[in-house]
């Protein structure tokens, strides 16, 4: 029987049992094909900007492709749960936030657990929001600005990008530390937020340095204070929310957008991925070209993006709970 | 910087041999993107915009642009000759434009779509020039309650057009309003009518629905005639050339779907799809005749036309001007910009004067150029009826598989677009109108987020929609809409709410065509 094996079969034999035993993937061999990276929301929308910022540097340092994957949908959400469908050991993610904070709040079943399910990467970038009014607002800064709200409670408006979006919870999160209560709108776009400050229907709203930018520099809104520690790059004159007029010193309120990667990936993997997205992280001209769009730099280990996601979840837990138990 | 000295300087930036190419080249690709089903300007911009890093930031925009316009164009085509709309902003175009080609006057219709369109945009840069800084005005101007009576009224113009049967039309619009519904609650984040899918989330896609209704279901009921070869054999110029009582007819609706359409495209909250369908309303309304509508009328191939295509070009004035994007495509324009580190706002005229003036020169080139290669293509096109069936459907499903899948990358898409292809089929069987159940589906949304965002902003006080002067004007047009043919009727002694004679069912799709 045995001579009768054809090569044809033995070969195909031995292939097969190559490839069992090369699963899981070797760190060493790895990438043997290219990189696959999720991106929950479309081309053009600044998560896929930045994810494709740090796609070409990563695809010379690792000398694979790296091919960016639009999954838009569901607050980015689709985007992780594409990724974790994934099981070829070179599928990734790019994310905001919110599908590793909040989502899991606001929509019912999103079929995975930010912690569990996730192996953090790396920290890409941050943004904080900027507390923006109309010029003919009265308050020129944010402790005259609590001052009013305080004298005239929940009649000061202000614009979202919508129920349980970064901008929402921000201002929820000011008016508690600040003893205030704000008027919500939501709306679906900073564009529609800006237009309405403009128009005069609301008041206030907190949103990217970049959407408000162009209208104060034309005259027309001022910005109030920002909501990092530090004072952010773009929009330097602009004082810190933290510590003013009664707020924390630490009071701080980011977006944030993070390389990850599904659980149970190589640790030498994730090593690897880190230390070349540092590296990329690190250079000048991405720096500049992030700072651009209105995002700043960040990095580090995987353990920062971690205690990153476990912190914010419990922040922005905290501010749900208080909204809802409000209705 | 007068406008003269603006419009010359235009002429230096967008003449340089770099950005004309890639003007054109935008143009010509977005013509044939439009033409193709489902996959509109948007899949071929987010395709586009990872080149642009590589180009000079005036021929990335420039390009973009051409796309954006072209699609605006190439659209009409498959919606004239098959009745697949190539976009959302053609699917009103195909209510009289494919009965115009049954009857053997598809050439005459593709002639006046892009006479239309040409003279549409033309007028419409005309209005960016003129009006530009009033337009933007107006556009930070008009409130959550502005919108949500703009479209009411809309709503009532549109879906109160005389039909055979008033009950299916209404039933469709509700159909569509009901649609609209699916997805997230903007006020409160609850989800409505997903089902616990996570796909649903964002609501149905628009290109899915409107490609279902219209495409997938045009193919099934041609299924029977699969064998057969489509009409017209042979075109001959005479057939491309409109009669002169066609060209009179063109030039009001044209004036009149241009005003609307610069108007509406102007307003970030609009887009140049609803531009298209009130343009419709609005000719049939006016019109002398109005039981011609649905039977060929050219009227309602022409204002439609220039409707969006000048909607498409003052949509850049939030953009440019206020720096607000009206749509996604607009958005994407924006990112563009921002990519190479140009903020538009309100200095961007000071600041940047040749990216606007040029901006503003390379939408008369690249529309003149645009004419000038869609005229000859008109016979190319038409001849594409006489590929048979058995071959041109399945391809057409393959270009809509494409095209609903290049929107969002989602296979869950495809599966949608293939059932409602069904219910679409199944609506057309019972003489309902697709077209109506997509304006409720494309105004439901608007209303209804507008509607209760005015309403957080009075505080509940439902006044804020008489007190705010273009909220009252809306409103009282929304009524005066309703109440004067039936005024009209009792004062003819006729029967009352006796509607204008439509014995083809206008917006129903009419059995046992061709």
């Amino acid at each position: 029987m045995i001579t009768h094996i054809s090569r044809r079969g033995f070969t195909a034999a031995a292939i097969g049992i190559a490839l069992t035993t090369a699963t899981p993937v070797l760190a060493q061999e790895w990438p043997t094909g290219p990189l696959h990276v999720y991106v929950g929301f479309p081309a053009g929308s600044s998560p896929d900007t930045i994810a494709r910022m740090i796609a070409e540097p990563l695809a010379e340092a690792l000398g694979q492709p790296v091919v960016i994957e639009n999954k838009p949908g569901a607050g980015g959400v689709i985007g992780v749960q594409q990724m974790l469908a994934q099981t070829d050991g070179h599928s990734f993610g790019v994310t905001i936030n919110g599908p590793l904070t909040t989502a899991q709040r606001m929509i019912a079943d999103v079929g995975y657990d930010a912690v569990t399910d996730i192996a953090p990467v790396s920290l890409i970038a941050t943004t904080p929001l900027v507390l923006a009014v109309s010029s003919d607002f009265a308050a020129d800064d944010a402790a005259s600005f609590i001052e009013d709200a305080k004298a005239r409670p929940g009649e000061i408006s202000y614009g979202s990008v919508g129920q349980g979006s970064g901008a929402h919870l921000t201002a929820e999160l000011f008016a508690s530390e600040a003893g205030i209560e704000l008027f919500h709108i939501p709306f679906q776009s900073y564009a529609e937020v800006t237009t309405s400050i403009l128009g005069g229907e609301i008041d206030s709203g907190f949103m990217a340095p970049s959407a408000a930018l162009p209208h104060v520099e034309a005259g027309k809104m001022k910005m109030l204070g920002v909501t990092s520690t530090e004072p952010f790059p773009q929009v330097p004159d602009v004082p810190v929310l933290a510590g003013q007029a009664g707020l924390p010193d630490n009071f701080r309120a980011e977006l944030w957008d993070a390389f990850i990667a599904p659980a149970g990936t190589d640790p030498a993997i994730i090593e690897r991925l880190n230390t070349e997205i540092d590296t990329i992280l690190g250079d000048k001209e991405i720096q500049d070209k992030l700072l651009a769009i209105g995002w700043k730099a960040e990095g580090g280990a995987p353990d920062l993006l971690a205690d990153r996601i476990v912190e914010d979840t419990e922040l922005w837990g905290a501010v749900i709970d208080k909204t809802e138990a409000a209705e | 910087m007068t406008t003269l000295e603006g419009l010359a300087h235009g002429f230096t930036v967008a003449l340089q041999p770099e950005v004309l190419i890639y003007s054109l080249f935008g143009a010509l690709l977005g013509t044939f993107v439009g033409v193709l089903p489902g996959i509109g300007a948007m899949a071929a911009i987010t395709l586009l915009l990872p080149l642009t890093y590589y180009i000079s930031s005036e021929a990335a925009l420039v390009m973009l642009a051409g796309v954006y316009y072209g699609a605006q164009y190439g659209g009409a085509v498959a919606s004239i000759l098959l009745r697949l709309p190539g976009t959302p902003q053609s699917v009103v175009t195909a209510l009289d434009g494919y009965p115009m080609a049954q009857q053997g006057r598809g050439g005459v219709a593709l002639f006046t779509a892009m006479i239309s369109s040409f003279a549409g945009s033309m007028l419409g840069i005309v209005v960016l020039v003129v009006l530009a800084g009033w337009l933007s005005r107006v556009a930070t101007e008009f409130g959550a309650a502005d919108y949500a009576a703009m479209m009411i009224m809309g709503l009532v113009a549109a879906s109160t057009i005389g039909s055979k049967h008033p009950a299916k039309s209404f039933a469709m619009v509700v159909l569509g309003l009901i649609l609209g519904c699916v997805g997230t609650d903007v006020n409160s984040g609850a989800q409505r009518l997903t089902f616990g899918r996570t796909e649903l989330i964002d609501g149905i896609n628009l290109v899915a629905l409107a490609m279902g209704l219209f495409g997938v279901a045009e193919v099934i009921s041609n299924i029977r005639r699969a064998d057969r070869h489509g009409p017209p054999d042979r075109v001959t110029l005479r057939q491309l050339i409109p009669t002169r009582q066609d060209l009179r007819r063109m030039v009001a609706p044209v004036l009149r779907g241009t005003g609307l359409g610069s108007m509406l495209g102007a307003l970030p909250g609009t887009g140049s799809t609803i531009s298209s369908f009130l343009s419709y309303a609005m000719e049939q309304r006016v019109a002398r005749q109005p039981e011609r509508f649905g039977k060929g009328a050219i009227e309602g191939v022409a204002g439609p036309e220039a409707a969006n295509n000048s909607a498409a070009i003052t949509a850049f004035v939030p953009t440019l001007t206020l720096g607000i994007p009206g749509d996604p495509i607009m958005a994407l324009m924006l990112g563009a910009l921002i990519i190479h580190g140009i903020q538009p706002g309100p200095l961007m005229l000071e600041a940047r004067p040749d990216m606007f003036w040029g901006l503003v020169v390379s939408f008369g080139i690249g529309n003149l150029f645009l004419l000038i290669l869609n005229l000859p293509l008109i016979g190319i096109w038409v001849s594409m009826l006489r590929i048979p069936f058995r071959w041109l459907y399945p391809a057409i499903i393959v270009f809509i598989c494409l095209g609903v899948y290049s929107v969002r990358g989602s296979v869950f898409d495809i599966a949608m677009v293939a059932g409602i292809g069904a219910v679409g089929y199944a609506l057309s069987l019972a003489a309902f109108s697709p077209a109506l159940l997509l304006l409720g589906f494309v105004l439901g949304p608007l209303i209804e987020t507008n509607l209760r965002r005015a309403m957080l902003i009075s505080r509940g006080d439902p006044m804020i929609f008489l007190e705010r002067p273009i909220a009252c004007g809306f409103i009282m047009a929304a009524v005066a809409l309703i109440v004067f043919p039936v005024v009209k009727s009792v004062f003819r002694g006729r029967r009352t709410g006796a509607l204008p004679p439509d014995p083809q069912g206008i917006w129903t799709k009419k059995k046992g065509r061709r």
